[in-house]
């Protein structure tokens, strides 16, 4: 066990844990923070999907020890009120059937966004084809993201 | 008018001021007969208060389906509400629900089975707080109207309901009541928001996973791999050498007698955290004995249900007789649908903490009911003791019918003493999973010398089974004679019900079959269908279920020629464009029929092909709300699909071959066809729509991928090899 400081959406928490412990499960177990999911703990399904310094990475096989004075970001600090144009989008087009791998999805959806401020369906396959849902809302989560990129740019 | 179940409906006066409305949802005639109905409330499951404030509370289960919105946007119109005052409460499990209308939620019926009683309910509430209002204004309530939350007058005078929520509570409940016209309806068939994305978005979803106790400890469990096996011994030195880890437990044979239900044998290592217990079991060393389904796979599997030896289940005249008739041709073909994962994206979990004398579990269940008896079973309390926790779920699809995590958890809490969570790995999620049971699909037909389809054998070959039922059997077509047998073979891993259970694995055979016969006969796939749908139903047998079947069938008849007449009139059946093939299929999922054409083209990748577009056209009685119906089939068509290009579990000396989601494939964003979804126009009740949407794709594909290449593939996954193999 070892100490570190982690910065999560702007402020430094200090954790106890192996150094090899996934981001993914200091996020959920230590710092009791439950918009992060966890969904294959192999980085195929994106259900863990936070930014670091910008970069959507999967924080399931990122081990602690790599992140430090890095700047994270999670669902719960991608806006303070669901204002995120990508969150917005996804409560106008009415994205989530079950809804457990969506803050996954919303935070690829936002950095690419970030990358590309206008995608064109085939960008949008090629950032989004990381992120699985099993209820197949993929045709809505293709429509938010075009919506999120107008509300982005009004 | 319709006559209110009034023993069902009670109404009394809030705390605090207010109207609560207790119904008790009766599910079997015996109940319906009862007049006696003290021991089915359920407490009050509608409030008014004096501030207009309306609660619903939700008994059923939130998974993806969307319950918790559809259902109050039922009542929330019979009411004439205003559907921001209404706020929905989740509900822990009763015993006092009954257990099909209430406390269980499957089967495509919670829309369904609801709809009349939540109608009945909200007009019933209606007409108090209209009589109410009549009673201040001296004038009829038959002059009155709701709207938007008021008692409208027709001079324009309105009441809030909340203004009259008390008075409306002191009135007896209507004899009558009549039901809204679907005219006046303003949310049923509008696309309502769904009460959960806000939450969802902002990362607050409320899942099982996500339960945090105070004191609670953290638990994972490494399974015996093979299904049945035995655990003999274990050595836990390595595993209690890791950071975290509190203690390691085996947990036995839990032999709970429940149908349908296996926990594995296993050892648990109980840690400060999911990451240390899951770390921790990777250093176990266990010693297994894998019994005789360490000897099994799926080829042994495939001999023995070749060798199986079939019993007759249902006839129709003389099918064998028919068969070897001067100048008739009889044809045959066999299908295979194999077993099939979940994958849930939420992985299997659930927290209990056992009291010493009481237990509470928290856990995402589409059955409260069968979680309350399995801890009752595992912690030997009284039901009264335990309380169930109803969470929304990540995604169940059939899989969180079943209470083995429950019992799991609640079993170590017992040993433990303290409050347990579990969590299943993904891989323990797609290894252990409860799976679609492996179908073998054999069908003949025979073909008179006028060309004519006069019989038809279905035989179906399957995995031991949860269900024996109807929807395997059911055929919609019209044939002289009709043979049906069936064999069961022991399974070799457990299974369980999984999105459109039956009517995914016989669908494959039928369908597919019909195609073959209406191509052999020159015929079009689709008006063969039509014309093989023509007949006359007629009751077999005298007794009330019989008469059920009646109605049932021929329900499904207009509804099945109703669906392909849509598709002929919206000239949604054409050719293919150039360089695709297109093939069509049709089921029905209880009263719900669906047709699905595939549209593809052939390639050089993994599957060899590519399925570029989907059209579905759906007879679902009304569509509540549009946008929840489309996305149910979307989702119905994207689960089949990933079945159809990756699914099968192949299993070697009886260990599952998949663990994770680089080896179980499903489909991505990149892969997803368009789908175009249709309704048929319709005033009948809904018949649900969480499952129709999945049994017809698998073989509306392969139909469509002998229309593109002329080679018949004859199960499912297909994959490049199977197109470059088949036979023309």
């Amino acid at each position: 066990m070892a100490n570190y400081t982690l910065t999560v959406n702007g402020k430094d928490h200090h954790v106890e844990v192996d150094r090899d412990t996934p981001l993914l499960w200091v996020i959920r177990d230590t710092m009791k923070m439950y918009g992060t999911k966890y969904g294959c703990g192999i980085a195929q399904c994106g259900a863990c999907t936070v930014h670091v310094d910008g970069t959507p990475i999967r924080s399931c096989c990122v081990p602690i020890e790599k992140l430090q004075g890095k700047n994270i970001i999670t669902i719960e600090g991608l806006s303070q009120d669901g204002s995120h144009p990508v969150q917005m989008a996804w409560k106008e087009i009415d994205v989530p059937q079950c809804g457990y791998c969506q803050t996954g999805q919303i935070m690829t959806a936002a950095a690419l966004l970030e990358r590309i401020p206008s995608p064109t369906d085939e960008e949008i396959n090629r950032a989004m084809k990381g992120n699985l849902c099993r209820c197949g809302t993929y045709p809505r989560i293709k429509k938010a993201i075009h919506e999120a990129a107008k509300l982005k740019q009004s | 008018m319709m006559t209110t179940r009034r023993n069902f409906l009670k109404v009394s006066a809030l705390a605090g001021g207010g109207l609560a409305m207790a119904v008790s949802l009766p599910g079997t005639s015996a109940m319906l007969a009862n007049d006696d109905i003290s021991s089915f409330d359920l407490g009050a499951f509608l409030n008014i208060d004096t501030k207009g404030n309306i609660t619903f509370l939700l008994t059923k289960h939130e998974m993806g389906q969307g319950s918790g919105t559809g259902l109050p946007m039922i009542i929330a119109d019979e009411l004439g509400a205003d559907w921001s005052k209404i706020t929905l409460k989740r509900s822990d499990y009763d015993p006092k629900f009954d257990s099909r209308l209430m406390g269980t939620t499957g089967g495509s019926g919670t829309v369904a089975k609801m709809w009349e009683p939540l109608r009945e309910a909200g007009a019933a509430v209606r007409e108090m707080l209209k009589s109410a209002a009549a009673a201040r204004w001296n004038v009829s309530p038959d002059t009155l109207t709701t709207d938007n939350s008021f008692v409208v007058s027709p001079n324009g005078e309105k009441l809030e309901f909340g203004e009259l929520a008390e008075e409306a509570a002191r009135l007896n409940i209507p004899k009558e009541v009549k039901l809204k016209d679907i005219s006046e309806f303003k949310y049923i068939g509008k696309p309502v928001k769904n009460l959960i994305t806000n939450d969802v978005v902002m990362g607050k979803g409320n899942y099982g996973i996500n339960v945090d106790i105070e004191g609670m400890v953290y638990a994972a469990i490494q399974r015996c791999p093979v299904y049945k096996g035995k655990l003999v011994s274990f050595d836990d030195t390595e595993a209690r050498k890791v950071n975290g880890v509190i203690d390691v437990v085996p947990v036995p044979h839990l032999d709970l007698d429940l149908e349908g239900q296996y926990v594995a044998e296993g050892v648990a290592v109980i840690a400060t955290s999911t990451w240390s217990a899951f770390k921790a079991r990777k250093q176990l060393k266990i010693e297994w004995d894998y019994g005789k389904n360490g000897s099994r796979d799926i080829e042994t599997y495939k001999k023995e249900m070749s060798e199986s030896k079939m019993q007759h289940a249902y006839s129709k005249g003389d099918f064998d007789k028919q068969s070897v008739e001067e100048g008739f041709e009889l044809v045959e073909a066999e299908y295979d649908n194999p077993y099939e994962a979940h994958a849930l994206m939420e992985p299997i979990n659930a927290t209990a903490h056992f009291n010493g004398d009481s237990c509470e579990v928290w856990v995402g269940t589409q059955s409260g009911e069968r979680v309350a008896q399995a801890v009752m079973k595992a912690t030997g309390l009284p039901q009264e003791k335990i309380t169930v926790h109803v969470l929304n779920s990540g995604g169940s699809f059939g899989r969180r019918y079943y209470p083995d995590s429950s019992i799991e958890a609640s079993y170590l809490s017992k040993v433990l003493s303290k409050p347990v969570k579990l969590t299943w790995s993904r891989e323990d999620e797609i290894m252990h999973d409860y799976f679609h049971p492996y179908q073998r699909s054999r069908h003949k037909a025979i073909i008179s010398p006028e060309g004519k389809v006069t019989g038809w054998y279905a035989g179906l070959i399957r995995a031991e089974d949860y269900m024996e039922g109807l929807t395997r059997w059911e055929i919609p077509y019209f044939f002289d004679t009709i043979k049906t047998e069936s064999s069961v073979i022991e399974g070799m891993v457990h299974v369980g019900a999984w999105r459109s259970v039956g009517p995914h694995s016989s669908s494959l055979g039928k369908e597919c079959f019909m195609d073959e016969l209406a191509l052999r006969l020159n015929k079009d796939p689709l008006d063969f269908r039509l014309e093989m749908l023509q007949g006359e139903i007629t009751q077999e047998g005298n007794d009330d279920f019989a008469k059920v079947v009646v109605s049932y069938r021929k329900v499904l008849q207009e509804r099945y020629i109703a669906v392909l007449n849509t598709i002929k009139e919206k000239g949604l059946w054409t050719a293919p464009k150039k360089g695709e093939g297109r093939g069509i299929a049709i089921e029905n999922f209880s009263r719900t029929v669906c047709a699905h054409i595939v549209d593809v083209s052939i390639d050089n990748s993994y599957n060899g092909f590519k399925v570029n577009k989907v059209t579905s056209v759906v007879h679902c009685g009304t569509v509540v709300n549009p946008h929840f119906g489309r996305g149910q089939i979307e989702g119905g068509v994207i689960w089949a699909l990933s079945a159809a290009m990756y699914g099968g579990i192949e299993v070697k000396n009886g260990v599952v071959q998949r663990d994770n989601f680089h080896d179980n494939l499903l489909l991505r964003i990149d892969e997803t066809p368009e789908i175009d979804v249709h309704f048929v126009e319709s005033t009948e009740p809904p018949s649900g729509l969480g499952e129709p949407g999945t049994p017809p794709l698998a073989p509306a594909l392969l139909n469509a991928l002998y229309n593109a290449t002329g080679k018949r593939i004859r199960k499912i996954p297909v994959r490049r090899e199977d197109l470059l193999n088949a036979t023309a």
